[in-house]
This record gives C-alpha cells, structure tokens and sequence, in this order.
C-alpha cells in the first residue's frame, strides 16, 4: 500500500515539470465568485461539463462567496499560477478597484473565455402609471422623489443604469436597497419598489407571466427573445452613446500561466461555450454569446472597465477616480 | 387526470422511486454532519446529474432536500452540534434527553413529527400553492422588519436564569452577523480593513463553534466519567403521544408551511419561531423547557419539514427561491432546459405534480429510514469520551472549514468554541448568540429598505404599518409577546422567575 | 439556579473584559458612518453594540456586588489541565493545518488528544485516529469535494492516480 503511494507521488512528481504537456494531470478547482443559483453560478455550471469533454479533466466546481465577489478572486489570485484554480467570476470586479473593493481586477488574471452578455432592461410593476421609457421619465419628473427604485448596491447593474439616466435626464427616485437582483424582482412583484432595471434574463419569464411589464431594454437593437419590447435608443436615441453595454459572465485563469495551458483551456471553453445544448439555454435567457478570448477579450474588458468606471465616476457614485488606476476616459 | 397520472411517475417508475430512497437516505447523512449542506449536496448534484433527464435528477435533489432537513436533528441531540441551522432549536430540548439516556426516545418524536410536518408542508403546496404564494408576495419591507423582530423576542424564552445575560448575547448574535462588507452600500462594517473579514463571518462557523466546540470543551471536565447508557425500549412514540402533541404540531407545521414560503426564508427561522411559540402555548409541559420537553423537539420538527413543501410553493407559482437550495433547483431547472417563472405551472403542470409526487415519497422515505437504525446511531454517545471529544473536534473542524472552504472560518469557529465556553459556564446561554446572527441580516436590510422606501420618516413608516392589516397584525403579536412578558422586568433585575 | 448572587471565578474579570470589549465595538461600529442616517450602514451595529454595552455593565455590576462562590477555584472548575491543553492543541492545530496539509496535521491531532485524554494505548490512538480521517476524507474530499489545505500531501496527483487505475473514468 504504502509502496504504491510513494510510486504514486514519484512518477506524478517526475511527470509534472514539463506542466502542459501532461495537463490536466489532477483535478481543477474552479472558484466561482457568486453563490450557488445566482446566474453566474448556473451559467458557468452550464458550460463547465461541455469544456470537461473536450479538455479531458474535471473541473471542480466551488462557490466562494463574499465581499462582492473579491473573496474569491483573491483566492484564485493566491494559488499558484498553474492552470490548476481558475475563476468564474461576472463583470464586478473591473469596478473593484474604484470602488475601493479591492486592490486586484482582471488585469491580473489571463482571460480563458468571456462568455456571454446578458442585456439590461427596465422593468416596472405592472399597475405602474407609465408604460413606455419617455412615459416613466415624464412621471419621475412630475412625482418627484416618490418613485421606487430598486437598486443592488454601487457598482451594480442598477446603479450603472441610473448613473446613464442621470446623465442624460437628471431624476430624483428613490433607491431602495436589495442584496441581489433576485430579491429586488421579488420586492417588484409585491410591490415594495416600482421600478427595476435588471438583467433581461432574470425578468423575461415574469415578464412573460404577467407579473411586471418591460418599459424597454436597454441596448441599441431589439432582442430576439423579447421582440414586443422597444430598445431605448428608438425612443430616446442619446442613450446609444453609452450602448450597447452589460454585465458579463467570464472564465479567468492568474496571470503567469503557461501559455500552452492557457491555449488548452480557450480552446476547451472555446468548444463548450458553443455547444448547441449551451447555445439554447443561453439564448432562451436572453443572454447574448460572445465566446472571446485572448487580445481581443482583454480588448473588450479593457473598454468595459473605462466606459462604466467613468461613467460612474461622472456621475459621483465611485470612491476614488478611475484616473488613479490608470484608468483611461473612454 | 393529468396531474394524476404526474404524480404518479415518481411512485410507479422503479427508477425513480430508487432515486428518490437513494437521496433521501444520503440526505440524512448529509444533514446530520455539521459543515455538509443540502445546499451543497444538491449544487454537487447539478454537475453530477449534467446528462441526466430532469426527472431523475429532481428525484434525487428532492430526497437529499427532505432527508436533509430531517437529518439535521441526529447530531443536535446526540453531540449538541446541530447538524443543520434548521435544527438548531432541537438541540435545546433534545441534546439534555440524550444526556439522560433518551435518545432513542428523542430520534422516535422527531422522526415521526418530521414526518407529519413534511406532509403539511406536501399538502399546502399541493392544494393551496397559488393562496399562499399571493399572500407571501404581500409582505413588504416593514412586515420581514416585523418578522425579525418577534424572532428576536424570542431572546425572552431562550436566556434562562438571567434575562440580561440573555440581551447581550443577542445583540452579540446580531453584531456579528453584521460583520461585513454591507451588501446594501458596500461600506465596510467592522472588518477593520481586513480582506478576510470582508465575506463576514460565516454564521455556520459560529453555530459549530458556539454548540459543538463549547459543549467539548464542557464535557473534558469529566472525560473519565462513564458515558451515559442509553435506553433503547422505546423509540417509536404511541399513538396516544402523537395525538397529545397533534394541536402543537398543526400549529408548527402552519408556521412552518408559512415562513417556508416566504422568498428566502427557510426553514431554520420557521423552527425557531415554531419553539418559542410552544414555549408560550404550553401551560405545563412534563419536563420543563431547555431540560428535554417534548413539546420542544415536536414544535420546530414539525415546523422545519414543513418549511420543505413550503419553500417549493414560491418556487413553482412564481419562479422566486423559497429558501437556499430552492435557488439551486431552480438553477437545475434552468440547466434541464425548463424556464422557472410564473409560466411553468401553466406551461408544464406535469412537473408541478411530480415533485409532488417526488416530496410525497421522500417524506414516506425519510420516516422509514429515521426509524430503523436508531439503536445504532446512539451507540454514539455511549463511546468512551477520550475518543468520540477528539472525533467532535475533528468534525467541527473539517465542517467550518467545508462551509466555504476558508481557514478564516476554521479560527472563528475555534475562537467562538472558547468564547461560549465561558459564556457557559458563567451562565450566558448561547441559543440567543445564534439567533442573533439567523436574524441580524432579515432585521437591518428590511429596517433599512423600510425607512428609506418611507424617505427616512419614522412616523410615515409608522403610519404605514398601522394602516396595512397584515404590517398591523404583526405588530400587535410584537405588542402581545412584549405584553405577556411583563414578569421581564422582575428577571431583568437578576431574579429568577 | 437561584443563586444568582454568588460568582464563580474569573466571572468578574470576564464581566469587566466583556463590558470594555463591548464598549470598543460600539466605537467601532459609530465609525462605519456615525449618526448620518436612520437608514445608515452602521445604524443596526451601533444599536446592537449599545445594547451589548448598557447589558454588559448591568451584568458587571451584579457581578461584582456578588459574593465569591466557596470552594471553587480557577485551575479546577473552570480552566482544569485537559481543557487548557485541548485549547492549546486547537490552537496548534490551526497553526500547522495550511503548512502541513489537513491528513498529516488531523491524524497528529487526534491521535495525540485520544492518548492524552484517555491514555490509551499507541497503538489504539493511531489506529481510531487514522479510521476516522479516512473516512472523513472519503467524505469530504472525494464525494463533496471540499478541498482540503494539502500541505506536504500531493492529494490531487494521489487522486488523480486512483482515478487512473477505474478504466470508467467518470
């Protein structure tokens, strides 16, 4: 017994230097930043089994929840730069550091694959006195500080969406706090708060249920899985400065590894993340597939990280100036 | 006919059946060890179920999800380590039984009562699923605000000798669960600039701390005392038992059933509400509470099983998570290519009926399951103390740190073991530290969505609880429990009741 | 318990240590954001702190208006040799987890606390120890996937290895 393990840790101890060649020769522990059953977690459960197929490995999956995600992008950023942790995190950390999060962002890490984006929208109550996006700024302005709505704390979708209407036509609404998007709908469809701007995901089956009623989403073009809804910039076309944008769900390993094993891993992502079964659930979600890696993800992260860290910037919701970080105004 | 034949599915088809007893059986294994949850059993079972049909794998998420309610309470009685926070309460009535030799008793009552409870919960959800999810989707800001605060009243029941002593370890409870970055504004709140800090302590690191480690610690003062022999004669309660409790149990599974189906609330806060409530209802019980009352293992069991059909109602009407692992089956719905929401019971009424049928089984399951192999399971106890003391500390160990997988949780459930400890043995009671920390976040999130949806104005939010029936309702039980505890002054003052 | 009146001892000294600890948390938790709103981040601390202070002098003052209880004293009622050695132990343990891996560290641990604790024989303590971590292990590691801290244990090439020896894989 005893001879068999030390065999064992021989051989492997021999075979592990030259890394690639011989990866994955264990498991892969993969940290995701959100809890279990929030979108993050679901999505990159998702495609996780696809990747394994191709890459001929496991991929352990962990939630490592907490400080908006920092917990477990530090974890990852902690472990040795092996191709061995890898994160699955969502877009908050690019506004970590303005937002004095934390001192650590994707630049940081190698992206492996950005996967998806999903598609604001602006939600309402269904007996709410409004009905289209001109209709709801004509009422905020009418009403002020009367209207609910519901926000996920600075730096989320919410807060990002308020700032761009801010900066457009100033509103005073009153922010009411949830921990999630999730609960926020909920508190929509009681009737706690009014007005909600979420992820098209998270609200298309209660849109489609009856329980609150889309006053329009926010990107440049219609979306296939919601066609009845105007995109915003039909209505008010100085909103397309700002657009398309949204949150994302990305896979991420720690700067320094190996450059064959990073090209492994894209390439089993790469794969996984276009599999016809992931495909459907994506798009029957409303999220759009990007499937990005390399230059031209750390290309989009990179505008990501400007465009939103100024945004928010201009409209006083940051700790400290994107300036700082080396951030450039987009 | 339809909805029938659905049900049926899970009861006919053999494979499905052997799931739902597989997972039924491991959730029972599941809940009782302290660090393993249902939540993450059944977040296990999403990528282990990947290329599975949805039947299959919903029956075995939905055993491992009733079993591991029910299997919380085993280590709650047997080592004082509640295996999940739903069973928390049982610990305080059935951890003095088995010190006595009574265990197998205790396990007997529970068991059966899950049972019942699971039924209550299985019936709600079946007959009055769209009633009770308009009704939770009713409570507003104030009404949880409201909710939290009877919950912490229940400080009251649970100090012991001295009701001050009782008070400030609540407010400990509640001050620890605040730790954090606060999940409203992102403001630091008691970390103290540390990274470690920011995630907040993990509440189950506490628990395991605060009734396990201190309970160890507890029992070295006399690690050469024989264990106590238990009695193994009686484990199946009599008929004439489980008629006696049957009003307490109606009503527990009804505040089970209830608080299930609020969004997010499970069943931990249902069975804690479910013991104060037979603490206050319960004239004269046999064996007084916190020394082994039945009333004390029959009110949360009953009310945390129920919280299992309770938890699936908001889940299937709306779309919205009834608790933690309700969150994750919708995530595996979602997975399987179905698209949870309001649309579901009308799009696909078939799978509303087989997780009927499914949780039926299950509750069938766990009963069977939870009464062979008690004799077994009580041997535990009756391990010299020299080695099972190590073994619990190893557990608790291994537990915290599976929470998250996080040394930092590893040093707040130690640092919390040596704390009770002392608490303890200078006649501070521990239950309301838990309690504390289970509410903290229900009472400051919903404090502060209410006062800020009412522009920071007292007496508007005021004006809007008295004039909403069911904000005002909840209310006045808060004026009744503060009311029918005017002896509290007296125990205020230092004496005993 | 209805004397209620008599201390044990150390319980003055824990009353005053707490009240001051309380009384520090209270300073801390004003300084998340102070009396800024009703609605604030640090209002619910600020009310539990303050609660645990105005309790903690309540009960420091019973306290120490309380009579010493007779025949008691600290090295044997309440911090006996075990339990000062199973404290330290705990502490050890923490200590060596992330450097030397949670099997090595775990089956000193047991071991070791089995033998002190009960003076079994060597034989015996290594033998329960090594059991249970096993089964433990098999538990966590491999169903749940809790990963362990492995320390000097490759665990993950170990695995791997068994996982190689199934021909079925997954």
């Amino acid at each position: 017994m005893k001879l068999t393990w030390l065999a064992a840790i021989l051989t492997l101890g021999a075979l592990e230097s030259p890394a690639a060649a011989q990866y994955p020769n264990k498991e892969i522990q993969g940290i995701i930043q959100w809890g279990a059953g929030g979108s993050t977690d679901v999505v990159t459960r998702a495609v996780t089994p696809h990747a394994e197929a191709v890459l001929g490995g496991k991929v352990v999956m962990q939630n490592v929840t907490g400080g908006v995600g920092a917990i477990g992008l530090n974890r990852v950023a902690d472990a040795p730069a092996d191709g061995y942790t890898l994160l699955f995190g969502a877009e908050n950390p690019l506004l970590y550091k303005v937002m004095g999060l934390g001192t650590k962002d994707y630049s940081d890490f190698v992206p492996i694959n950005v996967i998806a984006r999903g598609i604001p929208i602006i939600v309402a109550r269904p007996d709410a006195p409004f009905n289209t996006f001109p209709e709801m700024l004509a009422h905020i302005k009418a009403n002020p500080r009367s209207v609910k709505f519901g926000t996920t704390g600075p730096g989320g979708l919410p807060s990002v969406i308020t700032a761009m209407i801010n900066n457009k036509a100033p509103m005073q609404v009153i922010a009411v706090p949830y921990d999630g998007d999730g609960p926020a709908l909920t508190g929509l469809m009681g009737g706690a708060i009014d007005v909600m701007p979420a992820v098209l995901g998270a609200a298309i089956e209660n849109i489609k249920g009856g329980r609150m009623k889309a006053i329009a989403i926010f990107d440049t073009k219609v979306n296939e899985a919601l066609p009845s809804v105007k995109p915003v910039t039909e209505t008010n076309p100085e909103f397309g400065s700002f657009l398309p944008w949204g949150p994302f769900f990305g896979i991420f390993a720690k700067k320094g590894t190996p450059d064959d094993i990073v090209a492994k891993l894209t390439a089993a992502y790469a794969a996984g993340v276009r599999h016809p079964d992931f495909v459907k659930l994506m798009d029957a979600r409303g999220f759009t597939i990007m499937n990005i890696a390399g230059k031209e993800a750390e290309g989009f992260l990179s505008k990501w990280q400007s465009n939103t860290a100024w945004l928010l910037q201009d409209a006083g919701a940051t700790k400290a100036s994107p300036a700082t970080f080396n951030i450039p105004r987009p | 006919m339809q909805a029938l034949n659905a049900f049926l599915i899970p009861i006919l088809d053999l494979q499905l059946l052997g799931l739902v007893a597989i997972g039924t059986f491991a959730g029972i294994y599941v809940g009782a060890i302290p660090g393993l949850s249902v939540t993450m059993a059944v977040s296990i079972l999403i990528s282990f179920t990947f290329k599975w049909d949805i039947y299959p794998a919903l029956s075995l998420m939905i055993g491992i999800f009733m079993g591991g309610v029910y299997g919380g309470s085993r280590t709650a009685i047997l080592l004082n380590i509640p295996g999940a926070p739903a069973a928390i309460a049982t610990a305080l009535d059935g951890y003095p039984m088995a010190k006595r030799g009574e265990a197998g008793e205790a396990i007997g009552i529970v068991t059966v009562m899950s049972f019942f409870g699971g039924f209550m919960g299985i019936i709600a959800l079946a007959v009055a699923a769209p009633l009770v999810s308009e009704f939770a989707l009713k409570f507003q800001p104030r009404d949880y605000m409201l909710l939290a605060v009877i919950g912490i009243l229940l400080v009251g029941s649970l100090s012991g000798d001295s009701l001050v002593k009782g008070v400030f370890a609540g407010a400990l409870g509640v001050l620890i669960g605040t730790v954090g970055l606060d999940p409203l504004t992102m403001a630091d709140r008691l970390t103290f600039q540390l990274p470690e800090l920011r995630g907040g302590i993990s509440f189950i690191a506490v628990m395991i701390g605060m009734f396990g480690i201190s309970e160890a610690l507890m029992q070295l003062h006399d690690v050469n005392k024989a264990a106590v022999k238990q009695k193994i004669s009686r484990i199946v309660p009599s008929w004439g038992t489980v008629l006696k409790y049957l009003p307490l149990s109606l009503q527990s599974g009804s505040i089970g059933v209830i608080v299930g189906a609020l969004p997010g609330r499970g069943g931990d806060i249902a069975a804690l509400m479910a013991y104060d409530h037979a603490k206050r209802t319960t004239k004269n019980p046999e064996v007084p509470f916190g020394e082994g009352a039945r009333e004390g293992l029959v009110a949360p069991e009953t009310a945390n099983n129920a919280a299992v059909g309770g938890a699936f109602i908001p889940m299937l009407t709306l779309g919205i998570p009834g608790d933690a692992v309700t969150a994750i089956m919708i995530g595996a719905l979602f997975i399987h290519g179905l698209n949870p929401g309001p649309m579901l019971m009308i799009e696909k009424p078939d799978m509303f009926w087989f997780i009927v049928g499914a949780l039926t089984m299950a509750n069938c399951f766990m009963l069977l399951f939870g009464l062979t192999g008690i004799k077994v399971f009580v041997k535990i106890v009756e391990m010299p103390r020299s080695v099972l003391i190590p073994l619990i500390f190893l557990l608790s160990i291994v537990g915290a740190y599976a929470v998250n997988g996080s040394l930092s949780d590893v040093y707040w459930m130690l640092a919390f073991g040596v704390l009770g400890y002392f608490m303890k043995l200078y006649g501070y009671q521990l239950g309301p530290v838990i309690l504390g920390v289970i509410l903290s976040r229900l009472l400051d999130d919903n404090w502060r969505r209410a006062i800020i949806s009412d522009q920071e104005s007292l007496w508007l939010l005021l004006k809007g609880t008295v004039t909403s029936p069911l904000s005002a309702v909840l209310l006045l039980s808060v004026l009744a429990i503060l009311l029918s505890k005017t002896k509290l002054w007296r125990r205020w003052r230092g004496q005993a009741a | 318990m209805s004397d209620a009146r008599v201390r044990r001892p150390g319980e003055a000294a824990f009353a005053v240590i707490i009240t001051a600890f309380s009384g520090f948390l209270l300073w801390t938790a004003y300084k998340i954001s102070g009396f800024e709103a009703l609605s604030s981040p640090g209002a619910l601390p600020m009310a539990s702190a303050g609660t645990m202070v105005v309790s903690a002098v309540v009960i420091a003052a019973q306290t120490l208006r309380s009579k010493p209880a007779g025949g008691q004293s600290l090295t044997r009622d309440i911090a006996p040799m075990p339990i000062v050695l199973t404290i330290i132990m705990v502490g050890a343990y923490a200590l060596l987890l992330k450097p030397l891996g949670f099997l090595p560290t775990s089956f000193l641990f047991v071991a070791i606390l089995i033998r002190v604790l009960g003076g079994q024989g060597i034989a015996f303590c290594a033998a329960v120890s090594a059991g249970s971590i096993l089964l433990i292990y098999l538990v966590f590691r491999v169903i749940f996937n809790v990963i362990m801290p492995e320390g000097i244990v490759p665990e993950r090439e170990i695995l791997a290895f068994f996982g190689r020896l199934l021909p079925a894989g997954q």
